[in-house]
């Protein structure tokens, strides 16, 4: 019985099928609990009248006692299955006290909670013993009136069986996935707790070595206490918490990921910045503090924006470091240092990058939806931080129009002709070849700048002011391209009317990327092949031009943020209303950050303090930005998709800027030979040769084989490459198969959900159908009340069997809903699959039998032969409950069990078949007269194969 | 237990660990949020109130929080996190801590799922039929006559929304169902969320 898995376990869809009546039904004491406590007072009391009822009727007291209230069951019941159906399609129509059958169990069980459970704890149940109470209190309608007086006893029975049943398997748990479950448990505190003692207490009980058991368990108790306090110290070192909370109750998450993704660099740069100045510079300061400036530098103040002169004999530039062995404490050799924190650092960088693109890959495509235009996208989109009154309305009107927009949408997609379709697409066409054609162009003339400033530059020690000043026109005319071209951009936008807005942003996204990586790619290349021919010291001209890069870049944001912001509120405030307040465009602001952070990747081997400079400018621009958009900006009119585009946006960051920014750095170290005069690696053909040398020194030193031999063996060895290569692609290979599979059974078992709907919803037909050409016969039999009493000693059976099959209904359903809901969380296929349909089916079947049946007797009024019918289905159903509970009792072992399940499901589908035969032996020749025990029988078959299918439910899973 | 717990926080012994151990250990909160929470929520109660253990503080004062009082959906937030006996959506402290644990960062999709359930559940019957579904638009868009949609389109939403997400038919939206919609709109974890 215990035996679930813990997927199905923690999963509250597989206990929690809210579809089924009588679940819905189900009181509980506990509000907080249980979100569908509703008592209503009537209800209450027509359960309590049947519970005294059947307890008459068990006790088998008075004759007169216990026929009233199973006459009122029989009443009930006849509606109650009138409601069922009804209730199946629609749950709007409650009438709570339509049918006692399903009331019945649950008063009882209501009063056994209160009167008799110890503490209102206990009393709370979890949405899982929730399920489980449920599966089996749908037994109780179905009981024969013996069971029905051990009813309290066997539900407090289940109850506690239940708890302790999930004390056991989160006792079973490692200690983290115990927390952890315990943490996810969708119930109330107090509750909470209790599972906890209970769970702590029965794990202390069954360890068996206490000693060693207490050790550990105060280890990892320290443990656990350790990383609480990291968190929480690290909560402590959040920056701009209340900040962040403005923004996110004024604009929304959307906007508030831009801003967290600034904070992101900011830490990102923090921490290379550390690295750098850590391993590269403070060594260098220690050994030689001051920087050897020549006589005639002295510092001007155009420095600081162009970053030559007095500068480029400091520790900024590559130019700045020694290729000396410090001698100290220890002996420091600072060309290996710089080389591995460089490497080191590119390799960090791209880990983390690689990780958080990864994770947000997995979360934000793999489970989205492939087409999700759907209303309930826009439904569940709604910010819950947003907490500033006039943000809200504002959303709220936002939200309305979107709604209506994406009704309209809907109507309006098929009906576009192909005249309008040929002129969007040359649209697009026109606006692509144009901005790309753009982005050519600026490369184009970022190139001839290049090549005019290498013509005006001299490689002199010192710079005229006019000289210095000469060399800002390249990153200012870059920077300007940067502002002006993106806006052209998002001009063309109005034109292109894409269907959504995600294509829109994404086309706006490629072309800037694409305006950016042709400057950039020119830049470079004049980089790599002009400059290094020209200057003596050519790292630190290039570190020069990216330090001017980087500021004249900073400064354009500030005008951008202007322009685009400011000016634009004030041209929609006072000029122009028609154009209104703008919206703060994220991905605009967002590529700025992610060009801002490339140009310090680029610069990192040429100017290893840039990164001190880039946390100063983001952390200008956090504020500026957020004074610009409070001040300026309306919350953004469109909403959702803030998680997609926060991947996209990272996948961009990876993709194609720190890739290139690494690809050129690797190329500098390994192809470009470094100047002759400065900077730690003076004197070398290459960067990498570093490495060479220093492994030369280590095989003379006899402690240190092992790291020659890995050096030889690993680094400098094709075979190895080409082996890791190899193992690479049989694993991508493997993986890569894996996901065709995973497709496959994705589509198999979404085709399956679909199918089960269909199985479901014919059903459901077919039972209306049936209930439609029922009413007149139902009326008839309700008529003559001498009918109804002279049937008084059979009513039970008819009227049971009626409640049976519709519970078998009922039942199956549920199991129905269980299995969909396991499949479409989990996504696991269960074996018991197959038979949940067929299941259903049977008890359908049997339902509609029994129907028939009952409508025989009462027309033909053959009362003879149905209380042996009767007697005949009890008994088969004592039967089936004795093997059940023999099932349950020997749950301990396993295999015997599973095998016992299958050899009794087995025999209850031999039985069937023969009863079906028997059926048809019957029914083929027209024995109107005397159906009743091959129904009754066909009945107790299905309720035995339902009993089995539950068996099966509760011990394999 | 409970009350203890609330004890040893009123009466400043904040740095009891065992106390915030527990604390931390159910929530989805760090030591300096279940303290905010408690800086908070004390500012709620009155003076006689605060040396009481395991107070109640009614929906009226709950909803006067800044983070509370302008979301649509306050009223039932309060009813579904609120373990009165009377459903009057009062919060004791554990209640509060329960509400914003389900709302923090760190807080799993499928609780959040669950409580956004819940919370979309209006009349509590389980699941999302077409009275809650309207109700959740109106909710959204506004509940005056002129913010909110007209019966015909309100109809061709709900049709629309029951299309996407009702698989097995049944009219209405239950929680697995309302499960595996969520999980497809990867918005919705960082959109459920209140901060202190």
């Amino acid at each position: 019985m215990t035996s679930y898995s813990n997927g199905g376990f923690f999963n509250p869809a597989y206990h929690d099928n809210e579809t089924l009546e009588i679940d819905k039904r189900y009181p509980r004491k506990n509000n907080h609990t249980n979100p569908y406590a509703r008592e209503a007072p009537s209800w209450q009391g027509s359960g309590a009248e049947t519970h005294n009822g059947s307890v008459g009727r068990t006790t088998g007291g008075d004759d007169s006692l216990a026929r009233m209230p199973w006459g009122g069951w029989e009443e009930e019941s006849q509606r109650g299955r009138e409601s069922i159906p009804m209730g199946l399609i629609s749950t709007r129509h409650h009438d709570r006290n339509h049918s006692a059958f399903q009331i019945n169990p649950d008063s009882q069980y209501d009063r056994s909670r209160i009167g008799q459970l110890p503490s209102s704890i206990s009393a709370n149940m979890t949405m899982r013993w929730r399920g489980m109470t449920m599966r089996s209190m749908s037994m109780f309608p179905d009981a024969d009136p013996a069971r029905l007086a051990f009813t309290e006893d066997a539900i407090r029975n289940e109850m506690e069986n239940e708890e302790q049943n999930q004390v056991k398997e989160l006792v079973a748990l490692s200690t983290r996935d115990r927390i952890h479950a315990i943490r996810s448990l969708p119930t109330s505190f107090a509750e909470k707790k209790h599972i906890r003692s209970q769970v702590l207490k029965s794990a202390k009980k069954s360890r068996k070595n206490a000693h060693l058991a207490d050790f550990s368990e105060n280890v990892s108790l320290f443990f656990r206490r350790c990383g609480y306090s990291v968190r929480s110290a690290r909560q402590t070192l959040q920056l701009w918490h209340g900040i962040m909370k403005e923004i996110g109750g004024k604009f929304g998450t959307s906007v508030l990921s831009y801003f967290v993704f600034l904070k992101w660099l900011l830490m990102f740069n923090i921490f290379s910045f550390l690295v750098n100045f850590g391993f590269i510079t403070i060594p260098l300061l220690v050994y030689d503090p001051t920087p050897n400036i020549p006589p005639n530098v002295s510092f001007r103040g155009l420095e600081l924006l162009t970053g030559a002169g007095y500068f480029r004999y400091t520790v900024m530039y590559y130019g700045g470091y020694s290729n000396k062995i410090l001698v100290g404490l220890v002996d420091y050799n600072m060309q290996l240092a710089y080389f591995f924190t460089i490497t080191l650092y590119m390799v960090l960088c791209g880990v983390a990058l690689l990780y958080s693109m990864a994770s947000s890959f997995q979360t934000n495509y793999v489970l989205a939806a492939p087409a999700s235009s759907g209303a309930w996208q826009l439904l569940c989109s709604w910010d819950f931080s947003v907490t500033n009154e006039r943000a809200v309305r504002q959303r709220k009107n936002n939200l309305r129009v979107q709604l209506q927009e994406s009704l309209s949408e809907k109507a309006q997609r098929e009906r576009l002709t192909l005249s309008v379709k040929l002129k969007q697409f040359g649209v697009y066409l026109g606006s692509w070849l144009l901005s790309t054609g753009l982005a050519v162009g600026c490369g184009a003339s970022i190139f001839y700048l290049c090549q005019y400033e290498e013509q005006r530059t001299t490689d002199a020690p010192s710079w005229t002011l006019l000289q210095e000043a000469e060399t800002l026109l390249l990153p200012f005319v870059v920077s300007l391209m940067n502002l002006v071209i993106p806006l052209f951009y998002s001009l063309f936008n109005k034109f292109e009317l894409y269907s959504s807005q995600r294509k829109q942003v994404y086309a706006l996204v490629v072309r800037n990327v694409l305006l950016r990586g042709s400057i950039l790619g020119v830049l470079c290349y004049y980089w790599m092949n002009v400059v290094p021919e020209k200057f003596s010291c050519w790292e630190s001209v290039v570190g020069q031009s990216l330090y001017r890069l980087v500021i004249f870049d900073f400064l354009f944001l500030m005008l951008g943020s202007f322009f685009g912001e400011f000016l634009s509120k004030v041209l929609g405030t006072t000029l122009l209303p028609r154009l209104g307040v703008p919206e703060f465009d994220i991905a605009r602001n967002v590529l700025e950050l992610i060009y801002a952070q490339t140009l310090a990747w680029i610069g990192i081997y040429f100017s290893p303090l840039l990164p001190a400079i880039q946390i100063l400018k983001f952390f200008i621009l956090f504020y500026l930005k957020k004074v610009s958009l409070t001040h300026n900006c309306q919350p953004p009119r469109r909403t959702g998709r803030a998680a997609q585009m926060q991947t996209t946006f990272i996948a961009l960051l990876f993709f194609p800027f720190f890739v290139g920014a690494v690809s050129m750095v690797a190329f500098t170290a390994w192809r470009l030979t470094p100047s002759k005069h400065c900077g730690p690696f003076r004197g070398l053909s290459n960067t990498f040769i570093v490495v060479e040398v220093w492994i030369a020194e280590l095989a003379a030193k006899p402690g240190s084989v092992w790291v020659v031999w890995i050096y030889q063996h690993v680094i400098e060895s094709e075979l190895f490459y080409f082996m890791l290569v190899l193992i690479v692609l049989v694993v991508i290979y493997m993986f890569w198969q894996v996901i065709q599979g995973r497709k496959q059974l994705i589509v198999l078992l979404k085709q399956q959900i679909v199918n089960e709907g269909k199985d479901k919803a014919f059903l459901l037909e077919k039972l209306q159908n049936l209930q439609k050409s029922r009413p007149n016969k139902i009326l008839k039999q309700k008529t003559p009340k001498k009918h109804t009493k002279q049937r008084s000693g059979n009513v039970s059976a008819g009227g049971q069997s009626t409640s049976n099959a519709m519970l078998q209904a009922l039942f199956a359903r549920q199991q129905l809903e269980d299995e969909e809901g396991r499949r479409g969380n989990g996504g696991v296929p269960v074996p018991s699959d197959i038979s949940t349909s067929s299941a259903l089916v049977q008890a359908m079947m049997a339902r509609q039998r029994a129907e028939d049946q009952e409508e025989d007797t009462h027309m033909s009024d053959t009362d003879f032969s149905s209380p042996s019918a009767f007697t005949q289905a009890s008994q088969a159903r004592q039967r089936a409950e004795v093997e059940a509970w023999d099932e349950h009792n020997g749950a301990a072992d396993y295999h015997e069990n599973a095998a016992n399940t299958s050899s009794a499901v087995m025999l209850v589908m031999q039985a069937r078949q023969r009863a079906e035969d028997e059926d048809r032996t019957q029914w083929v020749p027209a024995h109107p007269q005397n159906p009743v025990p091959a129904g009754s029988s066909a009945l107790i078959q299905a309720m035995l194969a339902r009993q089995q299918a539950q068996n099966e439910f509760d011990d394999g899973y | 237990m409970s009350s203890s717990a609330h004890l040893k926080l009123t009466s400043n012994s904040y740095h009891s660990n065992s106390c915030f151990f527990s604390l931390q250990e159910l929530t989805f909160l760090t030591k300096q949020e279940i303290l905010l929470a408690h800086k908070r929520f004390t500012e709620l109660l009155s003076k006689e109130e605060k040396d009481l253990p395991n107070t109640r503080v009614s929906m009226e004062r709950i909803l006067s929080l800044p983070e509370l009082k302008s979301n649509p959906f306050r009223e039932r937030i309060c009813h579904v996190f609120s373990t009165s006996a009377h459903q009057d959506g009062s919060l004791t402290f554990e209640d509060f801590l329960d509400l914003l644990s389900a709302f923090s960062d760190s807080a799993t999709l499928e609780i959040k799922s669950h409580y956004a359930f819940r919370i979309f559940d209006f009349d509590d019957d389980g699941t999302l039929d077409c009275g809650d579904l309207e109700k959740l638009v109106n909710c959204l868009t506004g509940e005056t006559d002129d913010t909110r949609l007209g019966p015909e389109e309100m109809r061709q939403l709900i049709n629309n929304i029951l299309e996407e997400s009702d698989i097995d038919k049944d009219g209405t939206v239950n929680l697995s169902e309302f499960q595996h919609v969520i999980s497809r709109s990867p918005d919705f974890v960082s959109s459920f969320k209140i901060v202190l």
